[in-house]
């Protein structure tokens, strides 16, 4: 009995101990930032006076808000850019947790989480579901909260024609068809415009690998040599990826090329050619220059990297949605940058190494 | 006299462990609520309680479903993937009627309905190896999880399920009263607004809908012979059977419970994220059994109700929201769940109620 009562006095003391520390470290950050945010309003309010005394003109502060679809470095990179336009600009830029994997049953929460105190007047989200979002997104929509879809977008895309999920002021976003056109070309050109190549994609209800996949189709169709043997999805889990393309690889000895249309496929792919003792033989095009891509392509398990620039892709949101706030201009439905191809040719080129996420 | 001071002071320190251990969950979400409401702007307000009711239906049903079999003694690994299973037979059902010209709404009401009943199906056959062939509920639950998986998978060929019906999404995003002042309200559907209207919502409909089952089961499980039964067999199997419970037939009944528990759960994740997914629940199987293990159910049966269930429900809840309005990382939930985790169990063992039980 007395033993059983010391325990408990360990138990309520380590408690308590536990829930200062999580409190205070939870607090700690809040304090920061709250302290920052004082202080700027501070700064803000005490300029928004000068100036209303020398021309009499309140200018409005701005807050936007990124929300990622997942963390990676594709998506790092995106809220870097985006941070870097937000401070050359001067408007508040806040990030949404990185959510640890890729859905709507993992971005909605964070999404009206971050949105729930209010004040947000632009939202960069890359929406993990051309469905799923648009609710959802609508309804901070409707509170007068200005939306650009990144790298993804609701419907199928199209902005300028009235419909349910038209309202977002834009698309920012690399051309994924047009990439994905290209990347057959250059497969084509690879392999002597003959044989067999396989697609590994990721999820069907992510526009943006769905766009890839059906721009890799089209342009292998050009190419009468050239058959597709089929196209899997891993669902954005490499390990799926690697054990779909090890199938294929059995099923059709002959095969030539393989596309992962994102880093995921891409390196699921190459292990399973690799673990097949089939490196260099089948061909390996994927999206998406991250560092282990690059060194993947560096070592030869790789043969053709397309590097999309998610830092302008930020960048261009940023400055969308501020025209929009500030001015009242409002963008272009669909702002594309373009994309970059590293080879085994140019991947140590000086100028190439700005367009590896970092 | 000095003797008698001991003793009572004694008394009185066993009455207070006593009543901490009873009411610490409760003292624990108030803290927690009191504390997120100092370091987190915006928390304590409207929107931040709609932030956390419309986040919590998922582990509300699976802690639900929990709560009866753990009280019955057992456990049931499935219903996270009975959940995914749900999700997509219903979301396919629902877009192949609407594909048959059927209407919207009537599509979705009969895609629940046979839902309902298929949903049941795994309980059964949990119930099944549970009572009859005396598999323990780990490994039959357990093999529950791969064929409701591996048939959800089968169903949509590793994808999704697209192409339901509008209104779907504004069931699960709307409120039980909706109003646009000056213009419109609506009951649980969202209205369709101009932008810049004012939208007042009251209580989430994926809220309301699981709340309504709270009352309904809380009701059940303290008021009735199924209740009692269900704490009698967990309380003690041979002296139930001594009773004359059938608890053969009584088990089957709380296994198939918690398999509709899980099927409705899937049901208002297809309203919620308007689509089906074979592991939509995955996520949420652990939260649902913490909860009810934090709440103060003993995982060795007899213990627990529903409302102290919802406490521990409301604990997890508060700390991932609470977390996600800081813009902390949720991983540091993980790490103190686990941790209140460890304290509900061990404070469970030093309870007066268990100690007198050993002895």
């Amino acid at each position: 009995m007395k033993m059983k009562k010391s325990l408990l006095w360990i138990v309520v003391l380590l408690l308590s101990i536990a829930m200062v520390a999580v409190f205070s470290l939870a607090g700690c950050k809040a304090k920061a930032a709250a302290e920052e945010e004082a202080a700027a309003e501070e700064e803000a309010v005490e300029e928004e006076a000068v100036k209303e005394e020398v021309e009499e003109v309140a200018e409005e502060e701005f807050t936007i808000l990124y929300v990622s679809g997942i963390a990676d470095p594709f998506m790092y990179m995106l809220g870097k850019g985006a941070k870097a336009k937000a401070e050359e600009l001067g408007v508040n830029f806040l990030e949404a947790e990185y959510a640890k994997s890729w859905g709507p049953e993992a971005q909605i929460p964070i999404l009206e989480a971050a949105t729930a105190a209010g004040g947000i007047d632009l939202i960069i989200v890359v929406p993990t579901s051309t469905e799923a979002l648009i609710a959802p997104l609508k309804k901070l929509y409707d509170q007068g909260i200005a939306i650009i879809t990144a790298d993804c977008f609701l419907g199928d895309g199209d902005y300028s024609v009235e419909s349910n999920y038209s309202f977002p002021l834009a698309y920012v976003g690399t051309d994924n068809k047009l990439g994905g056109l290209q990347i057959a070309d250059h497969m084509a050109e690879m392999l002597g415009e003959e044989g067999e190549v396989f697609i590994q994609n990721t999820n069907p209800d992510t526009s943006s690998v769905v766009a890839r996949g059906e721009g890799f189709t089209e342009g292998i169709a050009k190419y009468p040599n050239m058959t597709l043997v089929g196209e899997e999805w891993c669902l954005d889990v490499q390990q799926t990826a690697q054990d779909q393309t090890a199938t294929i690889l059995q099923k059709y000895p002959d095969l030539a090329g393989v596309f992962g249309v994102n880093l995921f496929s891409a390196q699921g792919a190459y292990q399973a050619v690799v673990n097949a003792g089939l490196t260099g033989v089948v061909k390996i095009a994927s999206w998406d220059a991250t560092p282990d891509l690059i060194n993947a392509l560096k070592e030869g398990k790789v043969d053709l990297v397309l590097a999309q620039k998610p830092y302008e892709v930020g960048q261009l949101s940023v400055e969308a949605g501020y025209n929009y706030l500030a001015n009242g201009i409002e963008p272009d439905k669909r702002i594309i940058p373009g994309f970059e191809f590293f080879t085994a040719e140019n991947v140590d080129d000086p100028d190439m190494q700005q367009w590896i996420y970092q | 006299m000095a003797d008698i001071t001991i003793t009572t002071r004694k008394n009185g320190l066993q009455k207070f462990f006593s009543q901490l251990g009873n009411r610490w969950a409760i003292i624990f979400l108030f803290l927690e609520i009191i504390l997120f409401s100092i370091i987190s702007p915006g928390f304590f307000s409207v929107k931040g309680a709609q932030v956390i009711l419309i986040n919590s239906p998922f582990i509300l049903f699976l802690s639900l479903a929990e709560t009866f079999v753990i009280i019955s003694g057992g456990i049931d690994l499935s219903v996270g993937f009975v959940m995914g299973f749900s999700s997509v037979v219903s979301a396919k059902l629902i877009v192949a009627f609407v594909g048959l010209g059927m209407n919207d709404l009537l599509s979705i009401i009969v895609g629940i309905v046979i839902t309902l009943c298929i949903g049941i199906i795994p309980g059964l056959v949990n119930g099944i190896l549970v009572a009859r062939l005396k598999v323990p509920p780990f490994i039959a639950t357990f093999s529950m999880i791969g064929i409701t998986h591996g048939i959800s998978e089968l169903l949509i060929k590793g994808s999704y399920i697209r192409n339901l019906p509008p209104i779907a999404g504004r069931i699960g995003n709307g409120s039980l009263i909706n109003i646009v002042p000056g213009k419109t309200v609506s009951f649980f559907i969202s209205p369709t607004i101009q932008r810049g209207d004012q939208l007042i919502e009251i209580l989430p409909t994926v809220f309301v809908i699981p709340f309504i089952f709270i009352l309904f089961f809380a009701f059940i499980l303290k008021s009735t012979k199924f209740g009692q039964h269900t704490y009698a067999i967990g309380g003690n199997v041979d002296a139930a059977i001594r009773a004359g419970i059938n608890v053969k037939t009584h088990l089957i009944k709380i296994y198939m419970l918690s398999s509709f528990f899980s099927t409705v759960a899937g049901i208002m994740y297809v309203f919620r994220y308007v689509t089906g997914k074979a592991d939509a629940g995955a996520m949420f199987l652990l939260d649902g059994i913490i909860a009810v293990v934090i709440g103060g159910a003993s995982l060795y049966g007899g213990i627990g109700s529903v409302w102290k269930t919802l406490i521990g429900c409301f604990i997890i809840l508060v700390m991932e929201n609470g977390l996600r309005m800081l813009g902390v990382p949720t991983f540091y939930k993980l790490i103190v769940i686990g941790i209140i985790l460890i304290f509900a169990v061990l404070i469970d063992q030093l309870s007066p109620e268990l100690i007198h039980r050993e002895e």
